[in-house]
């Protein structure tokens, strides 16, 4: 186990597309960091120059203190768990399991109990003998996921692992990832672009847009307090409402309609965020909302919807009545303000 | 084809039947025909059922051979036939897959050049570039040996460019997976290249088997010594005969018997060869 170092971490492609730009994170020992992006942000990029299979156009990455800009992959002491699993088709569980720890020449009596360890952890044992093409999705990626145990290594590196399985079984591996690293604790890098497995998973949660950390820290501490329209769009399902406002002398106001009072906003142009679910709409003929379609969810309700010509979608209760035309009120508490012009969190 | 219609089964079958009669009618002639005193076929009259001469026409070509038409004994042909068509399959096989790999996993300068120059050999094939050859094969002093039958046939355009197709369906995250494993390029290609190669191998070792075995200028001109006569030389050579009629039995026997080794390595390794044309590993 040890701790990842990133510092001023940048890639450029041969061409000139400049895919990590300056990149700086303290990854602590034995902490889970995801990072968490739409694709062609650049997350991957990162991973993959933490791996070493990206060469590193500028900056240094350290893992345990050391630089390891100029080490080969396999000398890093990391593991990574690819998104297709990766595993070489013509050996059986067992041969996948041991070919890194057989390059590294140690011995066949300390592979056997690595292997066995891993097995029980991952409940592979009755399927060690057996080739992948003979296994399903989640037992390929359990697999994958052995391949990296069995190493031991400083570091995890999971680059997309659970986006080849269905949703169902994705959220089970969701909790065997997160049980594995509570009961290992080794230092774990994750990359993915589904925001919810970003939430659920990470002790930290990184932020990546444009080649750059837009954001950066606990899960919660991001969804609450997004400190840019990016990070306020990406996080949460339903996604934030994010639109154009005006703030005069405490009131928002989206056209004609009030949607909160005593804001702490000195006034002016803003761009409001608000929650689906911060939203509480009432039957009103005269009211801002204008009711598109209404989706259900079972448990809850959407309702999508314009107000003032800008698109809102709240999220209610399944009792809670429904009208063409709604009054829409909010908590000031709930409110998000951003700077139109710079996404930048005001306040 | 889902529909169930007798008219159509019964003309499908049909085709079917003749297209085998056209390929099979001819090899059994020739099995006939061993099988029959040489003066048989002589007569004008072709007989559709075997005689009982078979066991002296393939004794004596097992044995002495026949000496009027300069053919060594036909076991010596099998062999020296077996020899170049086995050393030109495993010699191309080596040479491609390795090439291939170079091509594939390797990022040097003129990879793309060097890759469209194998490419372009394609339209060079040995009966084009014969007398160039034949003058290197002689000034290295190959000629009359096992060397000056086989290399000059060896280099492939064809199975390196199979090859080629192969590896780049290889994901690359099995490649880098290797990587992170600690296996350098020749462990890689050893422990997870030829494995999974394995069946294209096998189709190409066919194919170029066949290749090998019916070569048939190259062995004419680059020999001169008996010793290394191949058997389809060998066949062309009893023909040939000045003076005589040819002696149709014997060439008909050894035309059989020069049938089996291919037939064999087809059927032993049909399965395979199936395989790895239509199909890839998973």
């Amino acid at each position: 186990m040890a701790a990842i170092e990133l510092e001023t971490l940048g890639k450029v492609y041969p061409g000139g597309v400049e895919a990590v730009k300056g990149v700086d994170l303290a990854i602590g020992d034995g902490e889970f960091v995801v990072l968490v992006g739409p694709s062609g942000c650049g997350k991957s990029t990162i991973l993959r120059m933490i791996a070493g299979l990206e060469r590193v156009t500028h900056g240094e990455i350290r893992i345990g203190g050391a630089r390891v800009n100029e080490r080969e992959p396999a000398e890093r002491d990391i593991a990574m768990v690819f998104q297709t699993y990766a595993l070489y088709p013509h050996m059986s569980v067992r041969q996948n399991l041991a070919y890194g720890l057989r390059n590294r020449r140690m011995p066949k009596a300390e592979i056997a109990r690595r292997i066995a360890t891993a097995a029980r952890i991952l409940q592979l044992s009755d399927l060690l003998d057996r080739k992948p093409r003979a296994l399903s999705g989640g037992q390929r990626q359990r697999v994958a996921m052995g391949r990296a145990i069995v190493r031991e290594p400083a570091a995890f590196l999971f680059d997309e692992p659970l986006s080849n399985l269905d949703a169902k079984l994705r959220i089970h591996m969701r909790g065997e990832i997160k049980q594995l690293h509570r009961r290992l604790g080794t230092t774990s890098v994750y990359v993915t672009h589904d925001q919810l497995e970003a939430m659920t998973l990470a002790d930290r949660l990184v932020v990546v847009n444009g080649g750059r950390i837009e954001q950066q820290g606990a899960p919660l501490d991001l969804y609450r307090h997004p400190a840019t329209t990016f990070v306020a769009g990406f996080l949460g399902a339903p996604a934030m409402n994010l639109f154009d406002a005006a703030v005069e002398a405490g009131a928002l106001r989206v056209g004609d309609a009030v949607l909160a009072s005593a804001v702490a906003h000195p006034g002016g142009r803003v761009t409001a965020g608000l929650r689906p679910e911060a939203l509480r709409l009432s039957p009103d003929a005269g009211g801002a909302f204008h009711l598109d379609y209404v989706e259900e969810l079972g448990g809850a309700r959407l309702l999508h919807g314009r107000i003032g010509g800008q698109a809102m979608v709240a999220q209610t209760a399944v009792e809670a009545p429904v009208a063409e035309r709604m009054a829409l009120a909010t908590d000031p508490a709930d409110l998000h303000l951003f700077d139109p012009a710079t996404g930048r969190r005001l306040g | 084809m889902v529909e169930h219609r007798p008219v159509l089964t019964a003309l499908a079958h049909a085709v079917l039947i003749l297209g085998v009669l056209a390929v099979a009618f001819p090899v059994w002639l020739a099995f006939v025909a061993s099988t029959h005193p040489s003066t048989t076929f002589l007569s004008g009259l072709v007989p559709l059922w075997p005689g009982d001469h078979w066991r002296e026409t393939y004794g004596q070509m097992f044995g002495t051979g026949i000496s009027t038409s300069g053919a060594p004994p036909l076991g010596l042909m099998m062999g020296n036939s077996l020899i170049m068509a086995l050393s030109i399959a495993l010699g191309k096989i080596a040479i491609s897959i390795l090439s291939a790999f170079a091509i594939v996993f390797f990022r040097f300068p003129f990879r793309h050049l060097a890759f469209w120059l194998i490419f372009v050999t394609l339209m060079l094939p040995v009966e084009v570039r014969i007398v160039p050859t034949f003058k290197v094969v002689a000034d290295l002093g190959m000629l009359n040996s096992y060397a000056g039958l086989a290399v000059p046939l060896i280099a492939s355009a064809t199975a390196t460019f199979l090859f080629r197709q192969f590896f780049l369906t290889i994901p690359d995250e099995l490649v880098e997976a290797a990587r992170i494993d600690g296996a350098g390029p020749l462990k890689f290609f050893r422990d997870i290249l030829l494995p999974l190669s394995r069946t294209n191998m096998a189709a190409l070792f066919v194919i170029l088997f066949i290749y090998g075995w019916n070569q048939y200028i190259w062995p004419l001109i680059v020999t001169t010594d008996e010793r290394l006569y191949t058997v389809v030389m060998g066949i062309k050579r009893m023909v040939d005969v000045a003076d005589a009629e040819p002696q149709w039995n014997y060439v008909m026997a050894t035309a059989t018997l020069a049938m089996l080794p291919p037939v064999l390595v087809v059927v032993a390794m049909q399965r395979l060869f199936v395989k790895g044309l239509i199909e890839q590993e998973k």
